[in-house]
């Protein structure tokens, strides 16, 4: 996580920084105290469940909402109490928020005729815009006559157009379906490639977090639990809640001792390499489904011993629950490699051994 | 009417428990067709009745007799008579200034209602913004009665100007009711983009949001216009004696002698009224928006 | 997944907007609200101070505190146009709703692609001005008038006198109100899910027991905006009774009219506003609290 030490000076390379930003509503805090420096150029997204206080984080730098402590800099410039309309961010709305009575060039050149540009000027930004979002015949459509997608590619080339320092983008592909959104993921970081824009992206969605950005930030209560790249927050998450939110995780609680975690009398679970550990501490630690083995183990895996409890078959993987002590389950994820050998089935109550590569189970703090 | 038994017979959908073969289908088709036989009949004698008054008033507006029951010939008499009545006519203008005038001003003052009870959230404000639309559930001649009393009380002689004040002040709330459904359907998110987009709020207001409600003004003009020309109670409580509104001049002259040349100015009257309205159902369409001014109207 | 959600799911409404756009928003209410408040909310208050109020020696109202207003109420004459008031408002409710109810469910279920048309040819007469449409009623219904003809040409009658009777008013009221009914219950059953009307003939048998069990509950809202809706005006109107009946058919709206255009007393007309407005508000009460109470039902 990025602790900026407010009053020192901004280096060039940061967009935005957010210095112990805060939003209370009445007794509830939604943001607190959030410290944060976003690079520019970076696809950075906030990733968090309803609620966290992402979106409010958001509307804090786009200037709809004030902040209650703390401050935004935006490019070297504390903004934070510069109205929306003085502020060069732009944002791409959840509702695409477009203007139903003008016309496709009529939206995406709204901002520009704010900024009294000259008519040629905003016609040539209007249709470059368009081309790049693919919309070039369009330009004439008014919004009610544009499909979901659509809409959402005028919204980006209203905020788009006007060129700002940072693009801030409200779960911008929430109301797509499945498979159009999938498709705006890839156009949308192709885009951002393109122009060279920061871009904030609010999310809950984890997949489109993690295919999209440079580094993502996990928001929980209103804090940030882990911020980092998405190989970061997925292969070393930090907290419980980051392994918990991102993916699947199995968590397992113990006393800390020796190179062993005691989850229960006479349970323990090998974890070598942390010398950082301080005997008798009770510590948690994350493994992923997909990185524990049930056979042909290999030499440096440790190992521990436990009972299957489920099956569950999802086509490409299978899914196995297995105890390896009292109220401590894990998720095993095989991929099918081997499915038509029957004999590599495990059966409910089965006793079995479980392997991992002692770095890929990740103490939590 | 063999158009709307067709609409009705589609819509007949046999029930679950048919089993979908062709023959019994038809066969409970046949018997649900029934009762909206009846339904339709009944509906389409309501329609007649409805509009039979209307039909009345103009049919005997051309009557070149006297009489308001037989029908002689063809003859627009009462129409010449009627724009040869100057007091008529200066009541004709009168109501139209009236109308006119109180439709800009609940316009301006309704939108602003609306606008305000849509977006400010403070209590003391809420309550003092719902009282605005109390004039809705009240009936005419209590306001009419307190409008008379108000200005007797201050002393303000009654003229064309306490007419107006007493339709703004009951138009007010028509005109927020309408542009605030409105309103309300258009996403928050609207007026924040424009603010993105480097409005100021004035501004936002101006180029955005007045732009989205436009359909809404013009048919809650519209309509408050054809309700004020059509007002009689408050009119009738709140006029000096000269020029009277049309609405009272025609009253007393109903209860003085019923004479043809009210059915040509009725007819004059209504087909103001009706054109306004059926032209603030369409508005919507006009702007090229798939609902229809009923929803306007009917949702308030 | 540990994800542990809060109920704050977004911001609230209420406080979403910085404190200066609220501000802005809040100068816009002045205005209207200054209106009302010096044009409607003054008058109201003026209407009840003076009920209590008596007639000067030079004729002009003096404000007061004496119930005597109220007091001459309370007599045989004026109770017997309050139980008439309320007795036609009541049978006219209940027309509308016999009438409207059928009509609304002819248009909302088998109007098909032609119910917006239909809905608009409802709407459109009824702003087509009362008064003209009640005089037209008056000649319509007059001795010598048409459906008297055509009575006498069907050898149905030798004539029926409507005008001056109960029956006459109280069609009138009906028919310049009914669209209040119509409008609000076609609105509830356009939002009915039909599959409803659907499984109710599986449950019931029978599309009369269908329609009591399933459709009219489910339209309740509706009947009773409109049952309000109709009621309001109903009780207050007086052109209905001036044009179509006679003195002997008067209601409370006349009396108020006739203290304020042809006794001159008005503090007494004031107080007869006052027990109308209560009366409404009796009536209003009784239906938010029926409101309230089905919406905590469902």
């Amino acid at each position: 996580m990025t602790h900026p030490a407010s009053g020192t000076p901004v280096p060039d390379d940061v967009a935005i920084r957010l210095v112990g930003l805060t939003k209370r509503f009445g007794g509830t805090t939604v943001v607190d105290h959030l410290d944060l420096d976003i690079r520019k150029g970076e696809f950075f997204s906030l990733l968090g469940p309803s609620g966290c206080g992402k979106t409010t984080t958001l509307r804090m730098i786009a200037g709809f909402s004030d902040a209650t402590e703390g401050s935004v800099v935006l490019g070297g410039t504390d903004v934070t109490s510069v109205p929306p309309h003085k502020r060069n961010v732009n944002t791409v709305f959840q509702s695409y928020a477009l203007f139903e009575h003008l016309d496709v060039a009529g939206n995406v050149g709204f901002g520009l005729r704010r900024k009294g540009l000259d008519k040629a000027e905003i016609a040539r930004r209007v249709t470059e815009m368009l081309e790049l979002v693919e919309l070039g015949a369009r330009s004439k459509s008014k919004p009610r006559e544009l499909s979901g997608g659509q809409k959402q590619r005028v919204a980006l080339a209203r905020a788009l157009v006007n060129r700002p320092e940072v693009l801030l983008l409200d779960e911008p592909l929430a109301a797509l379906d499945l498979k159009l959104r999938r498709q705006m993921q890839v156009e949308l970081k192709n885009i951002q490639r393109e122009v060279g824009i920061t871009f904030v992206f609010v999310t809950h969605d984890q997949d489109e977090a993690l295919t999209m950005s440079d580094r993502v930030a996990i928001m929980n209560s209103g804090v940030i639990e882990q911020c980092g790249t998405p190989e970061d927050v997925y292969e070393r998450p930090r907290t419980a809640f980051a392994a918990g939110f991102i993916g699947t995780s199995n968590l397992m609680t113990g006393t800390y001792s020796g190179g062993e975690l005691t989850l229960a009398p006479g349970i323990t679970v090998p974890l070598p390499g942390h010398p950082d550990l301080v005997d008798g501490s009770t510590t948690s630690i994350a493994v992923r489904p997909e990185k524990i083995w049930m056979y042909e183990f290999e030499p440096a895996m440790v190992r521990i011993a436990g009972t299957v409890v489920a099956t569950v078959y999802h086509g490409a993987t299978t899914q196995y629950l297995v105890d390896v002590a009292p109220d401590v389950r894990v998720t095993v994820l095989e991929q099918n490699l081997v499915r038509s050998r029957n004999e590599d089935r495990w059966a409910d109550g089965d006793s079995i051994e479980l392997g991992w590569q002692p770095d890929h189970a990740v103490v939590i703090h | 009417m063999t158009t709307l038994d067709a609409a009705a017979a589609s819509s007949a959908t046999p029930s679950a428990t048919t089993p979908v073969a062709p023959a019994p289908a038809r066969r409970r088709r046949r018997s649900v067709e029934g009762r909206p036989r009846i339904a339709v009949a009944f509906t389409a004698l309501f329609f007649v009745v409805l509009y039979l008054p209307i039909v009345v008033v103009v049919l005997f507006s051309f009557n070149s007799r006297k009489s308001l029951s037989s029908f002689e010939s063809f003859s627009t008499r009462w129409y010449v008579q009627f724009f040869n009545d100057d007091a008529l006519l200066s009541s004709l203008r009168a109501s139209l200034v009236i109308s006119g005038v109180a439709m800009v001003g609940s316009l301006i003052l309704g939108t602003m209602l609306a606008l305000a009870l849509e977006r400010v959230s403070s209590r003391p404000s809420r309550i003092l913004g719902t009282t605005a639309l109390v004039p809705l559930v009240t009936p005419e001649i209590v306001t009419g009665v307190a409008a008379l009393l108000l200005f007797t009380g201050l002393g303000i002689k009654l003229s064309l100007m306490t007419v107006i004040i007493a339709e703004i002040t009951f138009s007010i709330s028509y005109v927020a009711v309408i542009v605030r459904g409105r309103l309300s359907a258009m996403s928050d998110d609207v007026e924040e983009a424009a603010r993105d987009l480097g409005c100021t709020p004035f501004q936002a207001v101006r180029l955005v949001i007045l732009p989205a409600i436009l359909p809404a003004l013009v048919a809650s003009g519209l309509l408050v216009f054809a309700l004020v020309f059509d007002d009689f109670v408050l009119a009738f409580f709140t006029t000096g004696v000269d020029p009277q509104p049309l609405p009272v001049r025609i009253y007393s002259q109903i209860r003085l002698s019923i004479s043809p040349a009210i059915n040509a100015v009725g007819t004059c009257m209504m087909l103001v009224s009706i054109l306004l309205i059926a032209f603030s159902l369409v508005v919507p369409r006009l702007f090229g928006r798939r609902d229809s001014g009923l929803d306007l109207i009917s949702g308030g | 997944m540990a994800a542990s959600t809060r109920d704050t799911d977004v911001e609230p409404t209420r406080t979403r907007r910085s404190a200066s756009h609220t501000r802005l928003w809040g100068w816009l209410l002045l205005p209207p609200a200054a209106w009302m408040m010096a044009f409607f909310v003054s008058s109201i208050i003026i209407v009840v101070l003076l009920s209590f109020g008596h007639v000067g020696p030079t004729g002009r109202p003096v404000f007061g505190a004496s119930g005597a207003n109220y007091a001459a109420l309370w007599n045989e004459t004026y109770l017997s146009v309050f139980l008439r008031s309320v007795v036609y408002a009541s049978l006219t409710v209940l027309l509308c709703l016999l009438i409207g109810y059928p009509v609304a469910y002819t248009i909302a279920l088998h109007g098909g692609r032609y119910k917006n048309a239909l809905v608009a040819a409802l709407v459109i007469p009824f702003f087509a001005s009362y008064l003209i449409r009640m005089y037209a009623w008056s000649t319509l219904l007059s001795d010598e008038g048409l459906v008297n003809q055509a009575l006498r040409w069907f050898g149905l009658s030798e004539g029926v006198r409507f005008l001056n009777t109960p029956g006459a008013v109280v069609a009138g009221l009906t028919y310049g109100f009914v669209i209040f009914m119509v409008l609000p219950v076609y609105a509830s059953l356009e939002r009915m899910d039909l599959a409803l009307i659907e499984a109710g003939k599986d449950l019931y048998h029978g599309p009369l027991r269908t329609f009591f069990a399933v459709t009219l509950p489910a339209t309740r809202a509706g009947v009773l905006g409109g049952v309000l809706l109709v009621l309001l005006p109903a009780l207050g109107d007086f052109v209905s009774a001036q044009l179509l009946g006679g003195p002997s058919t008067f209601m409370i709206g006349n009396l108020i009219q006739q203290q304020f255009f042809e006794s001159q007393n008005q503090p007494l007309g004031s107080a007869l506003t006052v027990v109308l407005m209560i009366a409404l508000l009796v009536f209003m009460v009784f239906y938010l609290r029926s409101t309230d109470r089905q919406r905590r039902e469902s």
